[in-house]
């Protein structure tokens, strides 16, 4: 044996006690399919949502807004009328309701599962048409809100 | 959408081409109504196919009819004019073209810095044409480009969503791409732009691609590595495809989807794209020296090593021994690499990312260091709103494509998948790069559609399959199918399904009525001409910008050089045929940022500068007294900040008031006072621009000008659109010295004549 290993084994473990610790080196193994869609839906939500924008302009959470005839301040949620400009929270809804959507109709898609029981067929069934429509709808909202001339 | 069945096909002749068997069995159907339904299929394919692709390209129409058949915004400008030079020079001439009318005093080698492409098929076209004896005029061949590749492109995505998924897809693709308004924006007739004919180049390339990979053959990937060359000579966004191929080819190698398929199509691409894409002047050697295509080729370097790792694995029977070896050269082969780029970049031989290409990875970036891209709009990144309205119902239809692709994983799948997400991650951090998101959402979004629909038709027929024929014999092989049998039907399942069905169909018409009224309202336009709604509202067109251009052309001496924010010189050079300072090719932010500092400093210290760089003219663009609210002093925050960021002296707080822009009686003293705000304002304070309001008062801000007494000392007006949007003025001689014996001088000099 090398003399130095020796040493080393000897010296600093008269003064030191090692702990008692189960460390294993990490194995990699690749995540599933499913895992990794759930991580995208997360990404997509907040790529859409305008994060990115949030970061770069620091829009405040929501607006404000001076009334012309009484001088008082509301706040307001939506920026109107500008395409390219968003305040924080109408962004994060906004997203959410299009990935709302988009979840709606993978469990439109999951009711058709033969594997499944019949009421969580039904159930995967009409909440995802609930999500669809509410998503398609709500959006639509939104948009009418920020563009007000939206397809007049 | 698609009727699939099982039936082998009688058909008399199996072996002709699809375009004859059309031919014949439309002939066919007119005659005797009888088609077998394969052939039945095919019809309603291609006849879509035709629909989709006219209508892709007559929704871009709109501005052609609106107004006329123009050339629109600022960079078509010089395309057109370069294309113009072509055809008119040759080609030869083109490609050593020094112009001197751009960058005074510098110049530009316009070959050398910039993507031919564009140029080459427009003039391509218009020879073409001309052979064939059409007379037409490299203009409406110029405006009519966009549409037609648009219109191809649509075709292509139809045979990448075939290649995707099926032929439903591929069709759904090619309606959706057809009007989606992302594409839109980019290619409406007029847009001569280089993403006009880019995207279906890249679509291209990515379309052959993915099918070298699925077939493996070498003549896929040659034909890609062709696509990757017409990109790279089109658009500086092949960056994109040169790092997502690579990223793509690692995904797999990770996942463990490692063929020879791969390497063959890889390896045939990457080589011989390379070899095509250094041919372009403007690529040249950076595509073997540059930091953005060193993922290309460390990829191409890792291939090599699983290949030969395979070789090994085949002739060594041991897998343990294998295992050590697969760790060394692994390790080895990566600390190579490394240390490879290491000395590479630190002895200059590889050069660092480009700003834009940073800025797009670390969005941050070019806020802080880089305002030259940070002031371009196209560059900001991109709100809610942006996609909504770009996208509209694809918004929802992507993460479920992206579910479907994720339940039907493959080669090509997992490509668009990652096609989809990086460009979708792009798209948020710069709004113009939607355009290179878009057909991916589409194709996804597409899945999504053909897959949702084709289980709600397949609701629909499965009672009558059980009727007919008993269970699973008529399915397809899909996975899908035959799912609601007996007591696993779902309640009302019929009904259910053609209330589905028609709520899709909803969905998908209010897509397309949305995409044709942003193509209408908003994408149409072609900013030279600007039109707003008068107060009965019809229409007002404002052409004060190709007045002010014709004017310039007809009035001022052939060698005057006119002095203006980069934005307009494109469109100075190509209608007013006059010399510019800087133009919108930023390739030298010191020459713009001294444009800035000229615009920004007070009128004397202006002049030094103006005379220094022999301007004659100078150009501003005004919107006070018609509310066009993208004029100068909207933009001139960023003059002062390109200018300050090169000539400290500038300093941007001196232009505020307690950090606010304003232009009112409160303004900065500065800002009252420097050249941009005197020559934007100049006269204005006489002018009554609206009822009940002050004179002077600035309609685009809403606010009474806070300096209505300007003088000006070197410069005078020389022209003023009528409304007032466009004002030239002259920069003066400097003044005799003697101011006294001025009439002396004069003599003198008649008497030397």
């Amino acid at each position: 044996m090398d003399p130095i290993v020796r040493v080393l084994e000897v010296v600093p473990y008269s003064i030191l006690r090692p702990p008692r610790l189960r460390l294993k080196l990490p194995s990699f193994s690749l995540p599933s399919a499913m895992t990794v869609y759930s991580l995208i839906l997360l990404t997509y939500f907040m790529v859409v949502s305008g994060i990115v924008y949030d970061v770069i302009v620091e829009p405040p959470g929501i607006g404000s807004t001076q009334d012309r005839a009484t001088g008082a301040v509301k706040p307001v949620v939506f920026m109107s009328g500008r395409v390219n400009g968003q305040y924080i929270i109408e962004g994060l809804s906004s997203g959410f309701m299009f990935v709302l959507g988009g979840i709606g109709i993978v469990l439109m898609d999951l009711a058709l599962d033969k594997n499944r029981a019949k009421s969580v067929k039904v159930s995967f069934a009409s909440a995802g048409i609930c999500f669809v429509v509410i998503g398609y709808v709500m959006s639509m909202l939104f948009i009418r809100i920020k563009i007000p001339g939206y397809l007049r | 959408m698609v009727a699939k069945t099982d039936k082998p096909t009688g058909v008399g002749k199996p072996d002709l081409t699809p375009q004859t068997t059309t031919t014949l069995s439309s002939i066919l159907s007119l005659r005797t109504f009888k088609l077998k339904t394969k052939q039945q299929e095919l019809l309603i394919r291609v006849s879509i196919l035709c629909l989709v692709y006219i209508l892709a390209f007559i929704t871009r129409l709109f501005s052609v009819l609106r107004y006329e058949s123009m050339i629109h915004e600022f960079d078509p400008y010089f395309n057109y004019r370069t294309t113009l030079y072509l055809t008119e020079k040759g080609f030869y001439e083109f490609w050593n073209w020094f112009d001197s009318e751009s960058w005074y005093p510098l110049g530009r080698i316009i070959g050398g810095t910039l993507y031919p492409g564009l140029m080459v098929t427009a003039a391509l076209i218009y020879w073409v044409l001309r052979f064939l004896s059409f007379a037409v005029h490299i203009r409406e061949v110029c405006v009519l480009t966009a549409p037609f590749f648009a219109s191809n492109t649509t075709l292509v995505a139809y045979f990448f969503g075939k290649e995707l998924w099926d032929s439903g897809a591929g069709l759904v693709a090619a309606a959706l791409i057809a009007v989606c308004p992302g594409y839109i924006s980019r290619s409406v007739a007029g847009s001569y732009d280089n993403e006009a004919v880019a995207i279906f180049a890249l679509l291209t390339t990515f379309y052959l691609f993915v099918k070298a990979v699925k077939l493996g053959s070498l003549a896929w990937g040659l034909a890609s590595a062709f696509g990757y060359f017409y990109m790279v000579s089109a658009w500086g966004g092949y960056v994109f495809i040169i790092n997502l191929i690579p990223l793509y080819v690692l995904v797999l190698l990770i996942t463990g989807r490692y063929s020879m398929r791969l390497y063959v199509a890889y390896n045939s691409m990457y080589i011989l794209g390379m070899l095509l894409a250094m041919q372009i002047r403007f690529v040249g050697f950076q595509h073997v020296q540059s930091g953005e295509h060193m993922a290309a080729m460390g990829v191409f370097f890792l291939m090599q090593v699983f290949y030969f790792l395979d070789w090994v694995k085949h002739q060594l029977n041991d897998i343990k021994l294998f295992q050590a070896f697969l760790r060394i050269t692994v390790t080895c082969a990566v600390g190579v690499g490394a240390v490879a780029l290491g000395v590479g970049t630190a002895s200059g031989y590889i050069s660092p990312w480009t700003g834009r290409f940073y800025s797009l990875l670390d969005p941050t970036y070019a806020k802080d260091h880089i305002p030259i891209i940070a002031s371009v709009s196209e560059h900001q990144p991109t709100a809610w709103s942006s996609f909504m309205f770009d996208f509209h119902i694809l918004l929802f239809l992507f993460p479920a494509g992206l579910y479907f692709c994720f339940k039907r994983l493959s080669d090509a799948t997992i490509f668009i998948v990652m096609y989809g997400l990086t460009s979708m991650y792009f798209a948020g951090v710069m709004v113009r790069l939607i355009l290179v998101a878009t057909p991916a959402v589409c194709l996804i979004s597409a899945i999504a559609v053909s897959a949702t629909v084709k289980n709600l038709t397949q609701l629909l027929r499965v009672k009558n399959r059980v009727a007919s024929s008993g269970p699973g014999k008529g399915s397809t092989g899909t996975k899908a199918s035959s799912k609601g049998l007996g007591d696993q039907s779902l309640p009302f399942q019929k009904n259910a399904a053609t209330a589905l069905l028609v709520g899709a169909f909803y969905l998908l018409s209010r897509y397309a009525i949305h995409c044709t009224w942003v193509t209408s309202e908003a994408y149409s336009s072609p900013s030279i001409v600007l039109a707003a709604r008068g107060h009965n509202g019809q229409r007002v067109i404002f052409d004060d910008y190709r007045e002010a251009y014709f004017w310039l052309r007809q009035n001022t001496p052939q060698d005057a050089k006119v002095m203006s924010w980069w934005d307009y010189g494109y469109q100075i050079t190509a209608m007013g045929n006059r010399t510019v300072i800087v133009d919108n090719n930023t390739w030298n932010n010191t020459h713009i940022a001294t444009v800035g500092r000229a615009m920004s400093s007070y009128e004397d210290e202006a002049y030094e500068i103006m005379r220094s760089l022999d301007v004659d003219y100078v150009l501003v663009v005004f919107g006070g007294v018609t509310g066009y609210s993208s004029d100068d002093i909207n933009k001139f925050l960023w003059m002062v900040r390109i200018g300050g960021g090169v000539f400290p002296v500038i300093k941007e707080p001196d232009y505020l008031v307690n950090g606010e822009y304003r232009v009112d009686k409160g303004a900065a003293p500065k800002m009252l006072n420097c050249l941009m705000y005197k020559l934007s304002y100049y006269r204005f304070g006489e002018l009554t621009t609206e009822y009940g309001k002050p004179p002077g008062y600035d309609r685009a801000r809403g606010v009474e000008i806070g300096n209505k007494d300007i003088k000006l000392e070197h410069l005078e007006e020389a022209f003023t659109t009528s409304n007032w949007i466009v004002r030239i003025y002259k920069v003066k001689p400097p003044n005799n010295r003697k101011e006294i014996n001025r009439k002396e001088g004069i003599q003198s000099i008649e008497r030397d004549w």
